[in-house]
């Protein structure tokens, strides 16, 4: 947790960086890999633990969800949200869901975000256009509530009963493979896959009437 | 294994996102920090599936990810047809059914 509280602090150092230098971006990814890599040499224990890689991936999953939502370009936003999404895979597979680790490759990763970057190059938006944010009030008052909320949050953490609900049950022989999420797919949850595959059909119909050029 | 990790995480990039749902002005990008809060909460079912030995959570991570299919696709069909339009992707320049 110690070293989850540097990451935050160096993340934190990194956005008030890129504040201070709105048109430096390199800079700032310059800063925060040096602080990194101080970080990892100065490590107390052993670098091949579990918390460590844990706080690595935490780290860049942080940075680049910090960078999509700062970066000027919205092309750079992509790259560093296909990252993030990687990060996420990679959490996934630290929580034992292999499966939902590929399909979060596989779906988000491959073929969503395939999506925006056709877009963002179809439109062939430039830097300066994309990088208009709010006027001061509404971005000071999006800053501050976001602030409140992530207190909040850990607020909810701090307090949560860590032992409710939870003996140390052993794992189920299979948790997490493809076999036994398609088992519960089409037994428990049978209405709500159909229900999602007619909503997957609407939302293709819907998205070729919009990007339709005309409607005969 | 204690969660509190992954939901401190998932806290920290849901708050990220709104955030840039808040203060950006470019529609793309407001795509992008709503996928961003989707994954955060994914991560959430995720580490409550893992913490209550149920498969449940990864269940309704799936549909979460099918839904974010379905809104990116409209999503982007929506900002495809304003551009051909308008010739913009700002949010502030479309205030038609603006009160």
């Amino acid at each position: 947790m110690r070293l989850l509280m540097g990451l935050v602090f160096v993340v934190m150092a990194a956005a008030a960086l890129r504040a201070l230098l709105p048109r430096r971006p390199g800079l700032t990814a310059f800063a925060a890999a040096v602080a990194a890599i101080v970080l990892v040499g100065f490590y107390p224990g052993d670098l091949a633990t579990f918390d460590f890689w844990a706080g690595a991936v935490g780290f860049v999953s942080i940075l680049s969800a910090l960078l999509i939502v700062m970066h000027p370009n919205p092309m750079v936003s992509v790259l560093f949200l296909i990252l993030n999404l990687f990060c996420m895979a990679l959490f996934f597979l630290m929580l034992q869901a292999q499966t939902l680790a590929a399909l979060q490759v596989i779906v988000y990763a491959g073929a969503i975000m395939v999506l925006f970057v056709f877009v963002i190059m179809l439109l062939n938006l430039k830097a300066e256009e994309g990088m208009r944010v709010g006027m001061g009030p509404q971005r000071w008052a999006a800053i501050g509530f976001g602030a409140a909320f992530a207190a909040l949050m850990f607020w909810a953490l701090r307090h949560r009963h860590g032992s409710a609900f939870v003996e140390p049950k052993a794992f189920v022989e299979g948790f997490g493979t493809a076999r036994d999420l398609g088992t519960l797919l089409f037994s428990d949850y049978l209405f709500a896959t159909e229900a999602a595959s007619v909503l997957l059909l609407a939302a293709m119909v819907g998205a070729v009437l919009l990007a339709k050029r005309r409607l005969e | 294994m204690r969660i509190d990790f992954f939901l401190v995480m998932a806290a920290l990039l849901f708050t990220v996102g709104c955030v840039g749902v808040l203060i950006r002005r470019n529609v793309i990008v407001i795509l992008m920090s709503i996928e961003l809060m989707l994954n955060a909460v994914n991560l959430t079912f995720v580490a409550f599936a893992h913490e209550m030995r149920s498969m449940a959570g990864h269940v309704f991570a799936l549909f979460v990810i099918t839904v974010a299919a379905c809104e990116a696709a409209v999503g982007l069909a929506i900002v495809l047809a304003l551009f051909r339009r308008r010739r913009t992707t700002d949010s502030d320049d479309v205030s038609l059914m603006r009160w």
